[in-house]
Formats: C-alpha cells, sequence, structure tokens
C-alpha cells in the first residue's frame, strides 16, 4: 500500500522534474534563437543566408569577418570604376565605441559616485531637491533637445569630435549613477564609518577605505548599466558624428552591401559588436542581479 | 589619564531631543559607569565625547580644554560601538590593527599588540578569519572590543560592550575590566543597562535618562539614598516596593498610613521641610531590607504568604499586607507555603519617600 503511494508520488515528482526542465528549455531557446540566428548567418555566404528553407547545416565562412576589416574590390567596383562606401575598416568604429564608452563611464562613475557618497553621508541643504534636479534631467525624452544639441554643438565645435559625445553621455549617465550609488552606500551603516572616525582616518580615508569597498557590488552593478546605455546608443551617435567618429551602431545602420542588403555581413559586425557586452554581462551577472533587485536577494553571495 | 567633563550638553535628532543638559565629570583615571535603560542618551553622549556626534549646544573638555573643535579623527578617543561596527570587508586581525596602522606604527609592534590582545580575549583562533560576518554574535564583539582595547587612547568608551556574551565570559570581562582599569589607570566610561554591571565595575555610577543624568553617585548611595522613583525602581532585584499613602503626625513623629499598614518613619538626617500632615506620597523600600519573622517591635506586621520564588541562595517572597503586596527576600531555601501567615518589620528608617506628582525623594 505504502509502497504504491511511494511510487505515484515518484512518478509525480519525475514529471514535475521533466515539465521544469522542458518549459526551461523552451524559455532558453526562445531568448537565444535570435543570437544563435545572428551568429549563424554571419558565419554563411549571401546565397546561404537567403536560402529558402533556412539552412542549418552549412560549410560555416569567415568571408564576413574578413570583410569588415580588409577592403577588397568588388565586381561593380572594378566594372564601373566608383568606390561604393562599404563596411571596411571597422577597427575605426570599434575604436570610436570603445573610446567614447570607456570615457564618458570613468567620468560618469567617479563624479556620480563622489555625489552619492556626499548625497548619503553629509545630506547638504536641499538634498531632496537636487536629488529630483538630477533625476529631472531625465525625464526628458532624448530627441526632445536632439536638434538644440546638434546646432549647440556645431556652433562649439564639438560636433564630429570624440569629447563632444563623451560630455553627452557622462551627462545623459550621471543621474543614473548618483541615484544607483546612492541607495548603496545609504546601506552601509553609520556606525562603520564612525568606528574608522574613531580609529583616526579622516573623512577622505573613511571614504576610500571603509566605504568604498563595501559598495564594490553597488558599484560593478552601476558601471554594468551604464556600459550597455553607452555602447548601444544610437540616435545622438547618429546625429553628432561623422566617420570618423562613428561609433559602432551607427554603423550597422549604415552598411550595406554592393547589391542589396548584406545580411552576412551585418551579422558578423552585430555579433563582434554585442561580444563586449556579452563578456561583460557574464562577468558582471551577480552585481547586475543585484542592482536590479537593490539588494532584497541578500543571499545571493 | 584624562578628565573629562561635559557640560549642559544638547542634541537632537529632528525634533526628538537625545540629550537634554547633561552634566558629568569623570575624573581623571576614573572608570564611571553610564547606566540607563534604552533610548536614555547613553550612546549619543559617548559618541559626542567621541567626535562623531557633534552636539547642538554644550561643552566637552578634557583636562580642561574644550575639544568640540578637535575633529574625531584626531581627538584620540577609542570607542567600542553597540553594534561592534566591524570593517566588513577586512579580516579579523585587520580589524584589529586597524586604528594601530593609522597611527603608522611598525609593522612588528602592530603584530605583538594585536596578537597579546587577542590572546587576552581569547580570539586568538579568530584572526585570519576573512570575514568578520561569519563571526558569531560573542566573538563579534570580542574582536570589536579587541580593536577598542589595542589602543593607548586618552578616554576608553565601551558602549555595552560585553552584553552579548554568555554569562560566565560576561563575569570573566567585568574582571578583566576592573583589571584592566588598575593596570592602564585610564578615564574609562562604560555605558550598560544592566545597574549589577555597572555597579560590579564602576566606582561611581551615572543614572541617564531621557538626556539627563539623575543621579551621579556611587553604587551604595544610589541604592540607599536615591534621588527620585525612577533611580529607585531602576536599580535593584528585585525592584523596589513603592506604596502609595499619606503622611500624618503621630505620637512619635512622623507616619506612614496606607491601607491596613501604619508605619512610623525614623528620622534620618532631619525629615525634610517639605513634608506636612496629609502629604500624599509614595513610599519606597528595598525587598533585602523588609525583615522577615521579626521579633516584636515597632513597625511589625502580620503577612499572608502570596507566592515564593526559590533562586538557590534566596528565596524571593511575595506577602500581603493588610490590602498592600510586598515583596521581600530571605536568605536560604525556606519553603514558604501559600497562605502561611509570617510576621515582618519594616525598619523605620530605611525607607523612602517621593513626591507622588514629581516622584523626588523627600525623605
Amino acid at each position: 500500500m505504502s509502497n504504491l503511494r511511494n511510487n505515484r508520488r515518484g512518478r509525480r515528482k519525475i514529471f514535475r522534474t521533466v515539465l521544469i526542465y522542458f518549459s526551461t528549455i523552451i524559455a532558453v531557446i526562445f531568448f537565444i534563437f535570435p543570437i544563435y540566428w545572428l551568429i549563424a548567418t554571419s558565419l554563411k555566404t549571401r546565397a546561404q543566408a537567403f536560402s529558402t528553407p533556412p539552412l542549418f547545416v552549412w560549410e560555416p565562412t569567415l568571408r564576413n569577418f574578413i570583410d569588415i576589416f580588409i577592403k577588397r574590390q568588388t565586381e561593380i567596383e572594378a566594372i564601373t570604376g566608383q568606390e561604393l562606401e562599404l563596411a571596411t575598416g571597422a577597427e575605426t568604429f570599434f575604436y570610436n565605441s570603445f573610446i567614447v564608452t570607456f570615457s564618458s563611464i570613468a567620468i560618469a562613475t567617479v563624479i556620480g559616485v563622489l555625489a552619492a557618497y556626499s548625497f548619503s553621508r553629509y545630506q547638504p541643504h536641499g538634498t531632496n531637491t537636487l536629488m529630483f534636479f538630477i533625476l529631472s534631467t531625465r525625464m526628458l525624452p532624448a530627441i526632445v533637445v536632439a536638434i538644440p544639441i546638434y546646432f549647440f554643438y556645431r556652433s562649439l565645435g564639438l560636433y564630429n569630435t570624440h569629447i563632444g559625445l563623451i560630455l553627452l553621455y557622462t551627462m545623459f549617465n550621471l543621474p543614473f549613477a548618483v541615484w544607483m550609488m546612492k541607495s548603496f552606500f545609504d546601506e552601509v551603516p553609520r556606525d562603520i564609518e564612525q568606528a574608522a572616525l574613531v580609529d583616526g582616518s579622516n573623512p577622505i580615508k573613511v571614504f576610500y577605505k571603509i566605504a568604498l569597498p563595501q559598495v564594490l557590488v553597488g558599484l560593478g552593478a552601476t558601471i554594468g548599466f551604464l556600459i550597455i546605455n553607452v555602447w548601444n546608443e544610437f540616435l545622438f551617435a547618429l546625429l553628432l558624428t561623422e566617420r570618423a567618429t562613428r561609433t559602432v551602431p551607427v554603423m550597422i545602420a549604415g552598411t550595406r552591401g554592393e547589391v542589396g542588403i548584406n545580411w552576412g555581413l551585418i551579422a558578423a559586425i552585430e555579433t563582434l559588436y554585442i561580444l563586449p557586452a556579452l563578456v561583460l554581462i557574464f562577468v558582471l551577472q551577480r552585481f547586475l542581479l543585484r542592482g536590479m533587485t537593490f539588494g532584497t536577494v541578500r543571499g545571493a553571495k | 589619564m584624562t578628565r573629562v567633563e561635559i557640560r549642559g550638553l544638547r542634541k537632537s535628532y529632528g525634533t526628538v531631543e537625545a540629550l537634554r543638559g547633561l552634566d558629568l565629570v569623570v575624573e581623571s583615571g576614573a572608570l564611571v559607569a553610564l547606566l540607563g535603560p534604552t533610548g536614555a542618551g547613553k550612546t549619543t553622549t559617548l559618541k559626542c565625547i567621541a567626535g562623531v556626534e557633534e552636539p547642538d549646544d554644550g561643552d566637552i573638555l578634557f583636562d580642561g580644554e574644550s575639544v568640540l573643535g578637535i575633529p574625531a579623527w584626531r581627538r584620540n578617543v577609542a570607542m567600542f560601538f553597540q553594534s561592534y561596527a566591524l570593517y566588513p570587508h577586512l579580516s579579523v586581525y585587520d580589524n584589529i590593527a586597524y586604528p594601530l596602522r593609522e597611527q603608522k606604527m611598525s609593522k612588528d609592534e602592530i603584530d605583538k599588540m594585536v596578537k597579546s590582545v587577542a590572546e587576552k580575549l581569547r580570539i586568538s583562533l579568530l584572526l585570519d578569519r576573512k570575514e568578520p560576518s561569519t563571526l558569531s554574535g560573542g566573538e563579534m564583539q570580542r574582536v570589536a572590543l579587541a580593536r577598542t582595547l589595542v589602543r593607548k587612547p586618552l578616554v576608553f568608551l565601551l558602549d555595552e560592550p560585553i552584553s552579548n556574551l554568555d554569562a560566565k565570559l560576561r563575569e570573566e570581562m567585568r574582571t578583566e575590566f576592573k583589571r584592566l582599569h588598575k593596570e592602564l589607570k585610564q578615564t574609562i566610561i562604560y555605558a550598560t543597562p544592566d545597574y549589577l554591571e555597572a555597579f560590579a565595575i564602576a566606582e561611581k555610577v551615572a543614572v541617564i535618562k531621557d538626556g539627563m543624568i539623575l543621579q551621579y553617585d556611587t553604587p551604595i548611595n544610589l541604592l540607599k539614598r536615591p534621588k527620585n522613583r525612577f533611580v529607585a525602581t531602576f536599580i535593584g532585584s528585585p525592584t523596589i516596593n513603592l506604596l502609595k499613602g499619606v503622611v500624618r503626625r503621630g505620637v512619635r513623629g512622623w507616619e506612614f498610613s496606607a491601607p491596613g499598614l501604619r508605619l512610623e518613619l525614623v528620622e534620618v538626617g532631619g525629615a525634610s521641610s517639605k513634608i506636612y500632615d496629609g502629604l500624599e506620597v509614595e513610599m519606597a523600600i528595598r525587598p533585602h531590607d523588609i525583615v522577615l519573622e521579626a521579633q516584636q517591635n515597632a513597625n511589625t506586621f502580620k503577612a499572608k504568604v502570596l507566592a515564593a520564588e526559590r533562586l538557590g541562595y534566596e528565596t524571593v517572597v511575595t506577602l500581603s499586607v493588610g490590602e498592600v503586596e510586598l515583596k521581600t527576600v530571605s536568605k536560604g531555601m525556606r519553603l514558604y507555603r501559600y497562605g502561611e501567615e509570617v510576621s515582618i518589620s519594616i525598619p523605620g528608617d530605611r525607607v523612602i519617600l517621593f513626591d507622588v506628582s514629581s516622584g523626588e525623594a523627600i525623605y
């Protein structure tokens, strides 16, 4: 009797486990598939990419990846003698993306962390008003200020410069950095910093020897979010750059083939483009999780 | 050796007044206990002395000189925080070594001092633990204590330093503090909510409540001559007996009368001028002062046993006299039966009278 019941319970348990695994696999496939298809397309020739039904087994080619960087004379060019603007020399765009992302995030993080610490610990007069003011700069849709900023940048000579994009992205990211870091600093118990003061550390030492090490997780999360913001920014990059300072998202949008759109080429650029983000998110995974839940997942160590 | 003087200290957090004109003088090299319930202002007082909180008003002087202008990191005060405030990202060793490193001591010297204090507090085995958050409460407390005691400051401020230790270790630590104090001859201010701890350690105890010192006296005086009702009830176990009644002029002097109880008062140091016939008072008598199974004399009453708690070396007996209830303590383990009749006597010179409205002692 009890054996039978155990049996039934056991069978139900197996059924449950199978169901959970099955639905997990379905969900993972659903989300992974676009990325798989992207990478797969980047390894196909033009003909393979357009084949119907879609090819699932083919001989992969690295042609697209080489084409991104090295110029090769196309048949059309050979015939017409006219040069097409192709997506060659992609290293410039990747370099632009890197330099703009890295610089603006470095500036936004340093200023943001210092500001957040001051707001959290010293609470200057009007802290709430200032915090709201900082946030309010993010309340307008970016496109509303796009045209004024375009003219503004042209007259200031910031148009088509790295520093222009860096300043703009720093401005966009600061509110986010300040708000997020403040919430992490707020969580650090005051007694710990007071203990360090009594132990002979001046406030600057207390900041970098005691407070900062305790918000490292939060700092990682903040930087992660900022990188995604800047790395993927399209609108202002399109508006404020020309070929010399163009970033990768704009380059992707402008990529053509010699005839029609060369999806293999675009897929190859995109594959390279999402790679840093993928690696980064993999590394910062636990920080990001904590950032999103703002400290509610306590045991996530 | 530093004399600490606090004058009219005031501190508010928003609308909450934590300190309301606190005065205290701690003589050079003295160990003084700051005794009071939670929320009395003990921690705020210590934090003001340490310099991590700025008082709104008043002054703090070390050896006669105001220290309010000296920031916490240069005031040379060591403080034990009630919340331990261990640095979570540092190992146990680094936690204890932190204040020494801030003083730019040599590595060998630091190592020697950390190891010796760790041995004293029996945490030598914990020294290389990486994350203080994995320690037990008692271990954290000892690490925090080590971080405080490793220093040679002007003043030690200890905020409930042994409240979380188990009973045996707590007893040892009390002795350790006394020994340490004798050795270092340092000024120590010790905050605690436990009057036994305060009495065991300190020569003088300041009872604090609502941000003010109610009485600053030796333990024996706090027990025998509390200045007000709060001090009387906060100190002593079992709690002092309090009876509402009226003062009357009797045949041989003042008498206290409550329903079913009439007590002759013996004047000590002259009756206060505040006493008059018909004055409503609260009479207080310590359970230990009531004599059980007394010989016939003045102030002897028949009483009925209501309950008896046998605590080993003494027994707490709850009695009813007339319409009032009293607690008393008898030595030993004698068994009292419910309803048993005993005679008690209340020594008239041990009685304290409090004004009903103000709670101040008047006799």
